[in-house]
């Protein structure tokens, strides 16, 4: 199913936090737009997630049985927003979509999924001590690759490269 | 990392043994059991351990060999591969893509490349490389297979069947060497097609490896998965039921040792696996519960030995069809990807691999995001070990095949 049916689909169950379609798009000179390719986005209300996932999960003519994967983006450091992006998959109807979620850096905190998704508990494990995102409602929220006392997010951009760990010099 | 284990992870453990009981015996003789009082026992499996395939730590709880309790600790291995990929070009971010599942470097090559290639408006890779890529990747796929063939019989105690595997990986690496000058991290699929045509003799070789791997399957298939001690050992044991694996997100073999009929290169194509597809080049085995119940450790197992025969049907389909012709795109030394951003999972050995790429135009891609089929596949065992034996815990862990360079990225 293209991104605007599921789009439509899910409106018209009535599934709350849908901010529209992110499709690719030509350059625009006039604009100074350069465009952009790839992938199109189902963009999202973080706050929402959950009832969208579930619906994601069990309405027949969607049917996402998989969360593939979530992560999250820092597109840039002067920016305001950080990006949570899901993929999901359908088993059945052999479909993908892409979920985009817009987080600002003032209030990075959204509910956490892996009351729909039980993949989603590792998934957001890494991407909260790699970005600072809080998922209220997680079971574990350990860290997972980093040490325990790892100060800071290592994949924001405006990350500073630590110069000491431990006594062991890193420059 | 703290050695402290939070409670709330581990499943809360009641002893259901009394400390002291009595009964009369028919005869009229009064029998005594005493229990010794035993506390549960918290064992580290790793980060050292064989079995673990790589740096990796279970913390262990168990109640004699009944194991109460499981976490996964990881990061032993983790060299920030996402963060490289922000500092790094987009060509020169190629190597370290080898270097997170080590084992099917070609694959991951693919993975990052049809990634990239997806964000350039346009591109089309020539037939020629499509073949030897999906030639390469499918040898990788066996060599990937053969690994976790030899290594899980050897994690539950089978020495000898490694030895044998490694003769038939052996030959892939060298044919990997002849073609691209490396064993291990070959870096041979570039963005646009491959760097190097095949060497004259060289797909006239892998032919004849197709024949020989053939019969020497047969061989592994009754050495091993057919072994009676080998099927006591994996049947039963560690079931993931269809819905379990669905809703841990598994993919691959994981996923279709629990009978669910799903492979990426079938059902959603790329490459030139939708035209093989049609010409009935390769089948997608499927776990049945043949020696114990869908899903256990030995469907899981024998999935991938399966999945080995299909690769070399591939390999034989893209000989045939291969012609000559160009051997990579256009594409420039210094690489500028036009914005935008895209997500390409393909099917790896382990699984999906998926890349989530973001340009803005640059020479350095914004955001390099790696889904590493390993690191889901994992996320499985702290809930399918509890309440098993702690040399089960072993054989779960084995059938799982994980690359913990992959989870740790």
């Amino acid at each position: 199913m293209e991104l605007q049916a599921i789009h439509d689909t899910l409106t018209a169950a009535g599934v709350a936090g849908l901010l529209g379609c992110d499709e690719p798009r030509p350059s625009n000179k006039k604009e100074k737009d350069q465009g952009r390719s790839g992938l199109p986005f189902l963009m999202v209300d973080p706050a929402g997630i959950v009832p969208l996932l579930t619906a994601c999960r069990d309405m027949p003519l969607l049917r996402f049985d998989l969360l593939i994967d979530l992560t999250a983006a820092d597109p840039a450091a002067d920016g305001e927003d950080l990006w949570v992006l899901i993929q999901l998959l359908s088993l059945k109807h052999r479909h993908r979509l892409a979920i985009k979620a817009c987080l600002p850096k003032s209030a990075l905190s959204m509910p956490s999924a892996t009351a729909v998704y039980r993949a989603a508990d590792w998934h957001e494990r890494e991407c909260s001590e790699m970005f600072g995102i809080t998922f209220e409602g997680h079971p574990d929220p350990r860290k997972i690759l980093l040490p325990d006392d790892w100060d800071g997010y290592p994949l924001r951009k405006d990350y500073e490269f630590p110069t000491e760990y431990h006594g062991i010099s890193c420059e | 990392m703290s050695n402290s284990t939070s409670d709330q992870a581990l499943k809360a453990h009641e002893p259901s043994y009394s400390t002291e009981e009595r009964r009369t015996l028919p005869s009229g003789e009064e029998e005594f059991f005493f229990d010794v009082k035993t506390s549960d026992l918290e064992v580290n499996m790793g980060p050292q351990h064989p079995a673990t395939h790589g740096v990796m730590r279970v913390l262990i709880r168990c109640d004699g060999e009944l194991v109460t309790g499981a976490q996964a600790h990881l990061g032993y291995l983790h060299r920030c591969a996402e963060k490289i990929g922000e500092n790094v070009e987009w060509l020169q971010y190629l190597p370290y893509t080898d270097r997170y599942d080590y084992l099917a470097a070609m694959n991951n090559n693919l993975g990052y490349s049809m990634a990239v290639e997806a964000l350039m408006p346009g591109f089309e890779v020539p037939r020629r490389a499509t073949m030897l890529r999906t030639i390469c990747v499918e040898l990788n796929r066996i060599a990937s297979h053969l690994v976790a063939y030899g290594t899980y019989g050897l994690d539950i105690g089978a020495i000898t069947p490694f030895l044998y595997a490694f003769r038939e990986r052996e030959w892939i690496q060298s044919l990997f060497e002849k073609i691209c000058g490396a064993r291990l991290t070959y870096s041979y699929i570039r963005i646009g097609g491959v760097f190097n045509d095949a060497p004259p003799g060289w797909l006239t070789e892998v032919g004849h490896f197709c024949d020989v791997f053939e019969e020497k399957w047969k061989e592994y298939r009754d050495l091993l998965a057919l072994n009676h001690i080998f099927i006591k050992r994996t049947a039963h044991v560690g079931v993931i039921p269809k819905d379990m694996a669905i809703d841990f997100g598994l993919t691959g073999p994981m996923l279709r040792g629990s009978g669910v009929d799903f492979d990426l290169r079938r059902d959603m194509p790329y490459m030139a696996y939708g035209e093989a597809h049609e010409a009935g080049a390769f089948d997608v085995p499927l776990g049945e519960g043949e020696k114990g119940e869908l899903g256990d450790c030995w469907d899981r197992f024998s999935v991938r030995v399966q999945e080995m025969m299909e690769s070399i049907k591939l390999v034989r389909w893209c000989l045939e069809v291969i012609e000559d012709g160009p051997i990579i795109g256009d594409v420039p030394k210094v690489l500028k990807v036009p914005p935008g951003e895209a997500y390409v999972g393909i099917e790896n050995p382990r699984g999906e691999l998926g890349h989530y790429v973001h340009s803005d135009g640059g020479k350095i891609a914004v955001r390099c995001r790696v889904r590493g089929p390993s690191f889901t596949n994992l996320s499985v065992i702290e809930e399918l070990m509890v309440g098993t034996l702690l040399a089960d815990s072993v054989a779960i862990i084995g059938s799982t095949d994980i690359v913990v360079g992959e989870t740790d990225r």
